[in-house]
C-alpha cells in the first residue's frame, strides 16, 4: 500500500466512524426526547382519567383511546430507531442484536461473544438487513455466523442470494473489509472487517 | 403499597411519582439512577421497587441495580419499565429472578389500574411480562421452534399467548370465559405438544419453561 492508498483509506475509515457515531447519537436523541416525552404524555392522561368525575360519560375511554395512540405512536418511533441503530446492537452488540432480528425473520444466529467499533456493528447489521430485504418471501432460513479472530470479525451468511455479493462489497469496502461469494444463486457470502 | 423508583428521565419520574400518589401508594424514593436507590433502599423499606432499565449506570444500569436489589432484598418486588420490548432483556430479566418480578412498557402503565394492578402481581410474587412481548414471543418464535407450534390448536395458543404473560390457570380461564378444569387439559396437551415437563402446581416455573422454549436461550452476557 503507497502512502496515498492509505491515507485515503484512513480517511474514510475515519468518516465511517463519524457517520455510525451520529447515527447512534440520533438514536439515543429519540428515546431521550421524544419517546421519553409519549411515555410521561401517557403517565399524564392516566392521572388526568383518575381525577376526572366517573359519571363523565365517554372521557375514560376516550382517554384510554388517546393512551393507545400514543402507545401506537412510540412502537412507530421505535421502528425508526431500528432503522437508523438499533438500541440493542450499541447496549448488547451484534450477536444479540441479531438474535433479536431472528425473532420476527428468518434468521439463525450462531454469534460467539464480543464487541467490535460502532462503525463494524453497524455496518455488519445493515449488511444482514439488506440481504434478508433481498430474498423474496418465505425462502429458506438464512444462517448467520459472526466469529472475532485475530484480524477482526469474520461474517459468514448461509442461503442467501449470492447475487447480493457487489452490494455487500459496497458497505463493508467503507470500513476496509472484504466479502466474496460461494457458487450457485442460493449460497454463502463470506464477510473480512479488520479490527483493532 | 410502598414503592420506590429509579429513572434518569426527569418528566417520567415525574409523572410516575404523581399516578403512583394518586393511586394510593406511598412513594418512599425516587432518584435518577440506579445507585443512589441501592444506598437508599439499604435504610428504607420498600415492597416494590420500579427500575428504568436504561439509566445510569449505562449502558443498561436498571439490570445490575436489580441484581444488587435481589441480593440485599430478596422479597422486594422489582419492576422493569423500558421504552422498548426486546426479548433480550426479557431474559436477562428472568436470569435476575422469576419471582416478584415484571417488565412492562413505559407507555402501557399508564393508568391508576393497570399500574396498582402490575405492582400487585408482582408484590404477590408473580411475574409480569408485557402482553405485546409475550404474544410477539408466542406468534414469532425462534424459526427452529415453528414446527412444533404449528401443531397448537388456536385455543391452545391463546392459553399459551397468556400463560407467556404469566397470567394463572384461573386468570386464563376467566379472560377466555371457560372453567378452569379445561385450561388445565388444555395446559397438559401444551405441554405435551412442545416436549415440556409438565408440573401445573408452579407457576412461575412454567411461564419460564414456556418463554425459553420459545425463544432458544441465548447467551445474554
Amino acid at each position: 500500500m503507497t502512502l496515498d492508498t492509505y491515507n485515503a483509506a484512513h480517511s474514510a475509515r475515519r468518516r465511517a466512524d463519524e457517520h455510525w457515531s451520529r447515527r447512534r447519537d440520533l438514536e439515543r436523541q429519540l428515546h431521550d426526547g421524544a419517546a421519553l416525552r409519549i411515555a410521561a404524555l401517557a403517565l399524564r392522561l392516566g392521572l388526568l382519567a383518575q381525577k376526572a368525575p366517573h359519571d363523565i360519560g365517554d372521557l375514560p375511554h376516550d382517554i384510554e383511546e388517546l393512551q393507545n395512540q400514543l402507545h401506537l405512536i412510540q412502537q412507530e418511533l421505535r421502528a425508526v430507531a431500528d432503522r437508523i441503530y438499533p438500541p440493542l446492537l450499541h447496549e448488547a452488540g451484534l450477536g444479540p442484536a441479531l438474535c433479536e432480528l431472528a425473532s420476527s425473520t428468518p434468521l439463525r444466529v450462531d454469534a460467539g461473544g464480543g464487541r467490535f467499533d460502532p462503525a463494524v456493528e453497524g455496518v455488519a447489521y445493515f449488511v444482514i438487513l439488506g440481504v434478508l430485504a433481498a430474498l423474496p418471501p418465505a425462502t429458506r432460513t438464512v444462517d448467520v455466523v459472526i466469529r472475532r479472530d485475530a484480524d477482526g470479525l469474520a461474517l459468514n451468511l448461509g442461503n442467501v442470494d449470492t447475487g447480493q455479493i457487489g452490494a455487500v462489497r459496497d458497505r463493508v469496502q467503507w470500513v476496509g473489509g472484504a466479502a466474496e461469494a460461494g457458487d450457485g444463486l442460493i449460497g454463502t457470502i463470506k464477510v473480512r472487517i479488520p479490527c483493532e | 403499597m410502598r414503592v420506590a423508583l429509579a429513572d434518569d428521565g426527569a418528566l417520567f419520574r415525574d409523572g410516575l411519582v404523581m399516578l403512583l400518589e394518586a393511586a394510593g401508594h406511598e412513594v418512599v424514593g425516587c432518584t435518577a439512577d440506579g445507585d443512589t436507590l441501592v444506598e437508599l433502599l439499604a435504610t428504607e423499606p420498600a415492597d416494590v421497587a420500579v427500575l428504568d432499565i436504561r439509566m445510569p449506570p449505562e449502558p443498561d444500569g436498571g439490570l445490575p441495580t436489580a441484581e444488587r436489589l435481589r441480593a440485599d432484598h430478596p422479597e422486594m418486588g422489582l419492576l422493569f419499565l423500558s421504552h422498548y420490548a426486546e426479548a433480550h432483556y426479557l431474559m436477562r430479566v428472568l436470569h435476575i429472578g422469576t419471582e416478584a418480578i415484571g417488565y412492562r412498557l413505559k407507555e402501557k402503565v399508564g393508568s391508576v389500574e393497570v399500574l396498582s394492578d402490575t405492582l400487585t402481581r408482582i408484590r404477590d410474587g408473580e411475574i409480569v411480562i408485557e402482553p405485546v412481548l409475550a404474544q410477539r414471543l408466542v406468534e414469532r418464535p425462534a424459526s427452529s421452534r415453528r414446527d412444533m407450534l404449528a401443531t397448537l390448536s388456536e385455543r391452545e395458543m391463546d392459553v399459551l399467548r397468556l400463560m407467556s404473560e404469566g397470567r394463572s390457570n384461573a386468570g386464563i380461564a376467566s379472560l377466555l370465559f371457560v372453567a378452569a378444569k379445561s385450561i388445565e387439559k388444555h395446559i397438559s396437551s401444551i405441554f405435551m405438544k412442545l416436549g415440556l415437563p409438565s408440573d401445573a402446581a408452579e407457576q412461575h416455573r412454567r411461564v419460564l419453561a414456556v418463554l425459553t422454549f420459545l425463544r432458544t436461550v441465548q447467551d445474554s452476557g
